[in-house]
Order: structure tokens, then sequence, then C-alpha cells
């Protein structure tokens, strides 16, 4: 197994790295239609400009994956803990005001690094896939002891409480599915697995009640009012619902306002979608974008599946997915032929990962699922999404270069 | 399939993993197929509803012309407003905005700053919120910052165009509110000079533009002003044109006269344009849906010069305030050449006097010529003449009229215990001389002899008491008896002496008698008068066809003998040319053969006070070729008669018809015909 990097080359996953490529195409053409809709952005200089940034990251990208493929990822994997807990530390950092910016958005999720907004959070989730895998790789009789169970659960829990902290809800929530099915895949006992999913699914059932659909008076979780409307939005809970029972008309009123204020986006989003009906507008075309009803901010990251959809329509989403499913079910086969147990992990858990945000991501779009900040692996605009987007699919490379057989 | 195959069989968390996978993708591009193919209509649908905002854009109004086709009546002219542009005002509101924003935090740091100062601790989070800026003071500041940047631009705007420009805070707030896709005017109705000034000096955008927008333009003033009628702000859509507008500009709808009656030709089809807003309501670009359809010129029958002669006859012989019209129409044709009532007003109606406008006793809108139910007086003899005459009056028998006992000087006449008075004097009169004396004794007696089943007969194949329908919904028709009405036992010789002098039970208008007339000119025609030549495309050649309205419409035939007609016209022509004087001498033209028949009709109020007087004269001319009926009419309190008041009023229309006859590049009336 003592391959050159020359022979490792030839047996990589092409069919991968063309939907890769192909992804990579359309996130630079749209980030690019989404930036140059707007007057004021499209008069930066060129190097400022997003969609050139954003070729910058895939560079950058694409130059890490590169070079984690020259290692045997069983190499690198040993240093699984000491990259999770450096990404704890960050996690801790960014809570700290003076070192978190929160770019006016309410989150403290942001580490200001000058020329990078580095977002531990993103980070994070491989970080902890990494770590998980190398815990989880252990003899299967290991994993059966409640003790190593609980283990791995404060190993998912840790960044999640910490993420949920920031806050950030959607980066948090993706974790969740991550850990399970890699605890699946490993060969958790499925009685420690329903039991889990059980308690969270009854833990998720009682938290939604308790914020919605109990009457006033009783005791209610605290939680962020924006998060609570952002919920309350997606189960099309009324926003009066929360408001003291001695309120005023004009408050009352003033939440009914809020209530549509903070639909827009999704409804926006919603109409750009429908609008693009079946072959789309045509590329820089949409006018949802480029009028400001998408709101300009989130058009180009959390929102991008919307100028796509808008301008190239059905086709275009089936397209999108298309490229998706090949990149999930490619990762899926590396996982089938990994060398060992813990390749197989790491792959099932990036393909987790990024299947989880690509469902929470257009669902969104669409409003099958709530408004999380959730980025689009590959096609939102973003430094930290991209470069852990590249790096783990990078991973994925390595494990493919040293599958079974090989 | 190409995956699965390859998982190992004894690999089923895998295989479970791979099935959530289909599944999840699955799940959303059925979402997406739902969102986007089966409801992407009602999306569609969604997004216009937001984001554009449809105009409505009048057609040009169609022109009104005369009988030429070459003068014109009424168009329109190019008005330029001076208008704000909110989009290019976009940027500088905001900046404005930045700026007053920035001084308002500052100041509110300041005032957190001297709280804690005062209290000597920090202020907690709800202490905070008091000086915290709200919505409410946010929308303030940008109000604020509008109204900073638009005085500052209309302040500039005004300086360099050297008019004085007053801008209206709440109006102004209002149409950004409201109207943000639509030009805000500050200035209106430009003149050529401001227009020049502006291009001068406007060439880098100030945010300030010129608005073409149309007006309707009457360029003769107040001629044929109640023939054309006038126009009043109207957007709104007309029928089978669409009716949801966001915004419309501003259009016109006729209201009466030939502006009204044609409203649906002269309008013609208002066009689409929908403007694209971002979601500020700032306006991006605009498409035309649809180009609006120029309305239809619409060709008069109106002859402009005799027309104005009309015009100018009714000024110059009773004044501004005469409450009178004139009627001139081709008895061959029905056309009608002149149509003027008095006081006439300005159809470009924001110039009138409103207190004018509303005086009962002026009513200026009114068109005397057709609008107003009028006793005809001596007029009507033409009518008991015909009856008469066919019924077995001899021209020559002679009548003696006696004298009135109180009155000797003139004569009268007694049916049954009642007296009617005589402007003649008593003494023999054939028919001839009675005519042109208008001798009451001599008509109430032989229109008795007739009876008043045959003069009703005669004036009801006149279609007396029945529109003319020259305008449908703009005119009366009168009053006249029925054959049922006058053979029911009510009716008395009374009655009968009352109608055969034009009193009583009858009222017409100048139209009816101008047909009248025409008739016993033409050999009994009754014609349809005819005011519209055609309606035809302002473009020759363009848009659908218009309409001919022929002339020469025949209504009905008056069954009566050649000799009576000879007869009558002779009186007729002895009325204006007799000199041993006629009643009507004052009309007579040297070189045109005028025939004629005077009346005065008394005007009495319900509780039969005598009010005032009904002048009339009734006209056709040439004597041996007829071609035009004149009837003038005037309404008057004062003393007189149609020999003093109207005949000399016909006498100006003449001249002027004779001339126009005469000049040596004489338009053949027939021409256009």
């Amino acid at each position: 197994m003592n391959l050159s990097y020359h022979d490792s080359s030839v047996r990589l996953d092409r069919l991968q790295l063309l939907a890769l490529a192909g992804l990579m195409f359309i996130g630079t053409a749209f980030v690019y239609s989404a930036t140059m809709a707007n007057a004021s952005a499209a008069l930066l200089p060129w190097y400022d400009q997003s969609w050139v940034r954003q070729i910058l990251w895939y560079a950058m990208g694409l130059a890490a994956g590169g070079v984690l493929c020259l290692v045997d990822y069983m190499i690198l994997l040993r240093w699984s803990y000491v990259v999770y807990w450096l990404t704890i530390l960050s996690l801790v950092a960014v809570l700290i005001p003076k070192i978190g910016s929160t770019h006016g958005w309410g989150a403290r999720r942001w580490i200001d690094l000058g020329f990078f907004q580095f977002q531990p959070s993103e980070f994070g989730k491989l970080a902890f896939i990494l770590a998980a895998a190398n815990f989880l790789s252990r003899p299967l009789d290991e994993l059966r002891q409640p003790a190593i169970f609980w283990k791995g659960m404060g190993l998912l829990f840790l960044p999640f409480v910490l993420i949920l902290k920031e806050p950030d809800l959607g980066s948090a929530l993706v974790l969740l599915p991550t850990g399970l099915v890699m605890m699946l895949v490993a060969g958790t006992p499925r009685r420690y697995l329903i039991r889990l999913v059980g308690i969270v699914s009854l833990l998720a059932t009682l938290f939604v009640v308790d914020v919605f659909y109990l009457p006033k008076g009783w005791w209610q979780l605290p939680m962020q009012e924006y998060q609570r409307d952002r919920l309350a939005i997606y189960f099309g809970c009324e926003y009066t619902h929360f408001a003291p029972s001695n309120a005023t008309p004009a408050e009352l009123q003033r939440l009914r306002q809020k209530e549509l204020d903070d639909a827009y986006n999704v409804r926006q989003a919603l109409i750009s979608v429908g609008s693009g009906g079946l072959a789309g507008k045509g590329w820089r075309q949409g006018t949802q974008n480029a009028l400001g009803y998408l709101p300009r901010a989130v058009a180009h990251n959390d929102f991008i599946f919307s100028v796509i959809a808008e301008e190239e329509g059905f086709v275009g989403s089936v397209i999108v997915i298309a490229l998706y499913s090949v990149v999930l079910f490619t990762g899926l086969r590396t996982a089938g032929q990994a060398r060992d147990r813990l390749g197989k992990l790491v792959a099932v858990g990036v393909v987790t990962l990024l299947f989880s945000h690509v469902f929470i991501n257009i669902g969104m779009n669409i409003r099958i699922m709530p408004v999380t900040g959730v980025p689009l692996p590959l096609l939102s605009y973003g430094g930290s999404s991209v470069l852990v987007s590249l790096i783990a699919l990078g991973l994925m490379q390595n494990i493919y270069i040293h599958r079974k057989g090989y | 399939m190409l995956f699965f195959d390859q998982f190992k069989k004894n690999d089923p968390q895998l295989r479970l993993l791979a099935v959530l996978l289909t599944a999840g993708l699955l799940v959303l591009l059925g979402g997406l197929w739902w969102v986007q193919v089966v409801s992407g209509r009602t999306f569609q649908n969604h997004l216009e509803v937001q984001s554009y905002r449809s105009i409505r854009m009048p057609a040009v109004r169609g022109k009104i012309l005369d009988r030429t086709g070459n003068n014109v009546l009424a168009e329109n002219r190019p008005r330029f407003n001076l208008c704000l542009n909110w989009d290019a005002l976009r940027g500088q509101f905001d900046s404005a905005f930045g700026r007053a924003r920035k001084e308002a935090v500052a100041v509110q740091k300041e005032r957190i700053a001297s709280a804690e100062k005062a209290l000597g601790r920090s202020l907690t989070k709800a202490e905070r919120k008091q000086y915290v800026i709200n919505a409410q003071q946010t929308e303030w500041l940008r109000a604020q910052a509008r109204w900073q940047v638009a005085t500052q631009v209309v302040a500039e705007v005004s300086q360099r165009m050297g008019a004085v420009i007053v801008v209206d805070p709440v109006k102004l707030q209002r149409a950004y509110a409201t109207r943000l896709a639509m030009p805000y005017p500050i200035l209106a109705d430009l003149t050529p000079e401001q227009i020049a000034r502006f291009e001068e000096s406007f060439t880098n955008g100030l945010g300030a533009d010129l608005d073409l927008q149309s007006e309707r333009f009457y360029p003769l003033g107040t001629t044929a002003a109640h023939v054309l009628g006038y126009v009043r702000r109207d957007d709104s859509s007309e029928e089978g044109e669409e009716s949801f507008f966001s915004y419309r500009l501003p259009d016109y709808g006729g209201i009466s006269g030939v502006e009204g009656r044609f409203n649906d030709v002269l309008r013609g089809t208002a066009g689409m344009e929908s403007v694209l807003v971002n979601n500020l309501g700032y306006r991006q670009s605009e498409t035309v849906w649809s180009q609006p359809e120029p309305g239809h010129n619409v060709v008069l029958t109106l002859d402009l010069d005799i027309q104005r002669a009309a015009e100018a006859a009714l000024l110059a012989h009773q004044g501004a305030n005469a409450r009178g019209a004139a009627v001139v129409m081709d008895v061959r044709t029905g056309d009608i050449l002149a149509m003027a009532s008095s006081p006439t007003f300005n159809p470009d109606y924001s110039q009138n006097d409103p207190a004018r406008m509303a005086d009962l006793i002026l009513k200026p809108e009114s068109n005397r010529a057709m609008q107003e139910n009028l006793a005809p007086g001596s007029i009507f003899k033409t009518v008991v003449a015909i009856a008469a005459l066919e019924n077995g009056l001899n021209p020559n028998e002679v009548y003696r009229v006696q004298a009135n006992p109180e009155d000797p000087d003139k004569g009268c006449i007694f049916v049954g215990r009642r007296k009617i008075r005589d402007t003649a004097p008593p003494g023999e009169y054939d028919f001839k001389k009675a005519f042109i004396h208008s001798s009451n004794s001599y008509f109430v007696n032989y229109g008795l002899r007739a009876g008043v089943e045959n003069i009703v007969r005669v004036g009801r194949e006149f279609h007396l008491g029945e529109r003319t329908s020259l305008f449908p919904g703009h005119e009366t028709g009168g009053n006249f008896p029925t054959l049922a009405g006058v053979q029911d036992g009510d009716w008395r010789d009374g009655d009968t002496a009352n109608l055969c002098i034009g009193q009583g039970d009858i009222a017409v208008t100048p139209l009816q008698m101008t047909v009248l007339v025409a008739a016993i000119a033409n050999g009994g025609y009754v014609l349809w008068p005819r005011l519209v030549q055609r309606v035809e495309p302002m473009e020759p050649g363009t848009g659908q066809g218009g309409t001919n309205y022929p002339s020469g419409q025949v209504r009905d035939r008056v069954i009566v003998h050649q000799r009576t007609l000879n007869i009558l016209r002779d009186a007729m022509r002895a009325d204006v040319a007799d000199k041993n004087g006629g009643t009507g001498t004052a009309a007579a033209v040297p070189g045109l053969n005028i025939c004629g028949k005077t009346g005065t009709a008394q005007v009495q109020d319900g509780a039969n006070h005598l009010v005032g007087y009904n002048f009339w004269f009734s006209s056709y001319a040439p004597y041996e070729n007829p071609r035009y009926a004149v009837v003038v009419m005037v309404q008057s309190t004062g003393k007189g008669s149609g020999g003093t008041v109207c005949a000399p009023i016909a006498h100006d229309i003449y001249e002027a018809i004779q001339r126009r006859d005469t000049a040596p590049l004489a338009r053949s009336l027939a021409v256009r015909d």
C-alpha cells in the first residue's frame, strides 16, 4: 500500500469530481447573477466581487482537499481529536464578545481574521465527523457498553450546545442526523439508537407543543425571540399567540405586522422558486433578486437556490439535485468500498452532513423546512462553508484512493 | 443500480442510508415539481402583483373639424409639466437619511451618557430602550430626509427656471407613499420659454424631468361652443377596456355637445403600460403592453363662415347676454350649416365664470337651438296657412277685421266671449296681406274654419312635437297636440284660436322650425337634419374605417298641393320684400330673394302673467331656388317683435351667406356632400 502520488491520481473518483466541478460552475455563475444585479455591488473592483472571491475559495478548497489526498487518511485521522478540541476552543472563543463578531445579525458566529470571516461552526461539523469516526471505529463490543455510548453522546452534544449558544440552530441541528447515522453505520446496538431517536423526537415534540400550542400562562422554554418567530412562521402559528394577555390592540397589530415582515423572506423565496416555472427566466433574468424582493443580504448565500430556481426553473432544480445525488451516492459507494470502518464512517458522516445541508436548505426554499441559516454546500457564497465542503470531499477522495483492494 | 450493486450484501446500514437519501431527494424533487411546475402560474401571478404596476395610457382624442375637414374646432395641445423623478432622487434620499440617522444616533448617545452621569450608574436594558431610535422615528427621519432633498431640488429648479414653485409637504409625502412609480408634478403647464430654459439648464440629472400630457384645446375659442360641448377630466375605463389599473394618466370624457355624443369614437382606446417596480416601489423599467389607439376625427356639417356670422349677428344685435339661437340648414340636404346659441360659453370649461354658468336665467350651457320648449307665435301661421289653403281657403277672399273697441287702431276677433287682440290694424285682408301683417284675426278665423284637426294633421306631418334626432338625449321634442287630444271633449275653440297664432298648447325649438321652413322651401320634404358628416380615422388609412352619415335623408313628405306651397312662398317673399311694410323687411338683402315669417310669442308664467316674449324669424332663400333655411329666435323680457329683433340678425346671416357664395373662390356647398 505504499503508493506514489502519481499512481493514486489515476484512482480518483472521477464521477464525483465531475459533479463537484459542475456544482462549482453553477455556484460561480449564480453568485455572479445574485450579486451583479445589485448596482452598488457591480461597481466594486473585480477582485472584491463575490463571484471572484467564490472562485478563490474554490481554489483554496481544492488545494486543501488535494493536499489532504497526498497522505493516507489513516495517518491524517490520528489528529482528529486535536482538530476536534481546537474547534471546540474556537467555538468557545466565538461566544466571547471581543472575539466573536455578530455582523449585526444578532448571532455571534464569526471570528474576524481580517482577510477571512472565520465561521467555527462550519469547521465544527467536520471536526465532529472526524472525531466521531475515530471514536466509533473501535471494536463492536465496546460500542455495546453504555459508558462508550454516553461518551459518544458527549462528543456530539458538546459542539451541538456550543453552536446552539451562538445561536445557529441550523448548524447545530445538522449534527444530529450526522451523529445518528454514523452511530448506526458503526454498529451501535439498535436499542440505543431507538432510545436516542425516541428521546430526541419526544423532546422536539414537547418543545414545539410547549412553545406554540400550550395555553398562555404555562411555563415556556426560554428562547431567543427571533428563533421562536422563525419556527412560528414554519408551524403557521400566529405571533399574537405570544402576546401577553393584557396586550393593547396596537401591540397586537405590531405583532401581526412583524409576522408579515418575518414571513417576508420565506414568501419571497417561494415566489422566486415558483415563478421560475418549468424552464426558468434565464440567467441573470430573474426579477425577484434584481428588484430586491429577495433580500440582497441572503440572495447569494442562504437563498442562492431561489436565484437558481427562478432563473433556470424546474430544469435547473433537477440539474442541481442530480449533481448532489451524484456526489452523495458516489460518497456512499466510497463508504461501501472503504478499507476500514474509520474510512467508512468518515465517508458516511460527510455524505449525511452534505445531505442534511441540501435537504434543509432547499427545503426551506419551498417551505417544507423552517428557515435556518444553513448554507447550500458549494453553491452558497461563503469561505468557511466552501472550504469545509471541499476539505471533506478531499477526505472522501482520500478514502476512495485507499479503498479496498488498492 | 450503479451504486447499489457495489454495496456489500451484508451491509444493511448503508442500504438503509441509500434508501433514506433517495427518499429525501425525491421529496425535494416532488416539492420542487409542485412549487415550480404545478403552482408555477400562481407564483408567477404573485410576482406580477407585487412587482408590476399597470398604467392606463389615454389615447389621443380625435379632432372635431368643420365641413371642409380643414378647419379645426377642437384638438389637442401638448402640455408640459415639470416633475420630480423619484428614481433619480433615491440616492439623495438615502444619503440624506444616512446623515440624519447619524446625527440622531449621536444625540441618542449623548442623552444616554448624560442620563448615566445623572444617575451615577449605567442604564439597564429597559431604561436604555426609551432612548433608542424606534421604527416610527426612523420612518420620520426618512420622511424628513425626503422633504429636505425635495425642497432642495425644487429650490434649485425654481431658481434656474425663474419661477416660484410651491410644494405641499403633505401632498409630496402622500405621492411618495402611493404613487412612487409615477413622476410627481411640481410645475404645471410650462410656457415655451420655460421649456426652453429647462432644456438648456438641466442637461445633468437633477432629479427633475419634463412630463408630456395632452390637453384639449379649442383653437377658435367660443365658436360653436354649444355644438362642440366640453370635456371633463375623466380617467375611468371605457366599456370593453381593461378596468383595473394601478395608475391612470389624465384623460378626458366628453360631457355635452359633440364631445359628449361622440365621446366613444373621439376618445379612442386607451393603451396599457406596465411598470416594473423594485421592492421599495421605485420604477425600474417600462413595457408597453398595448399601444393606445387614437380616437377618430369627427367632421361636422358646420360651415365656419356662416357659424361665425350667426354668432356675431346675435352678439352684435342683442349683446352677450342675449338669450337666443340661430340655425342655418341646407334645405336640400338637411346639413346644419350653423347652429348658434347665446349666451355662449368657453368649451375650455375652466375658463368660464362659475357664477355665470349657474345663472338660472342665462343658462349659458343650454343650447337654445334645440334644448328649450318655446312658443312659436306667428311663425306657426305657415302651418295654419297650409291647413286652410288645403281645405278650401281662397287666398283672394277678403276678410274684414273689426276694430278693437278698446284700441281702435288695432284689430281684434271674438271667439265665443273671448277677445283676441291683434297687432295689425282693422280693415280688409286677403291672404297675402294678412300674412305679411301677421293678422291674428284673419288666421284665427280661417284656422277655425279649416278645423283644428286639419291644423294638427299638417303639424304632425311636419313632425312637430317630435325630436329631430339630431342629438339624441340632448334635444327636446317640443309640444304639439295630437289628433286624439283635440277630438276629446275638452278641446275648445279658444284653444284652436290660440293654436292658430302659435300660442297655448304648442312648443317648438328653433331646430324644428328650421326643418319645417326647409320643408316648405324644398317642396314638402321633412328632412332628418345632419350635423356630423362622417367619423374618420385620425390618419387616413390607419385603424378601422370611419362612418359616413348620409345626407338628404327624408323623414317624411308633407301631402300638400304645389299651388298651396306657391301661395305660401309668395306670401313669405312679400313679408320680407313688400314695399308697403311686411313685418320681415329688416332681413332683406339686396341680390338675394329671402322668404320669411316673423313671430312674437307671449310667454306667460304659471299664473298667466306676461313675463316675456319669444321673438322669431323663420325664413329661407333664395326664393327661386331654395338652398338655405335660417331661423332666428330671441327670448326677451322687453318690448319688440320678431321683425325688429330677429329679422336684422337673419339679415346679417344672409349677408354672410351671400358673401360666401359670390366670393371668387366660393366653395360649392355640394362639394363634400
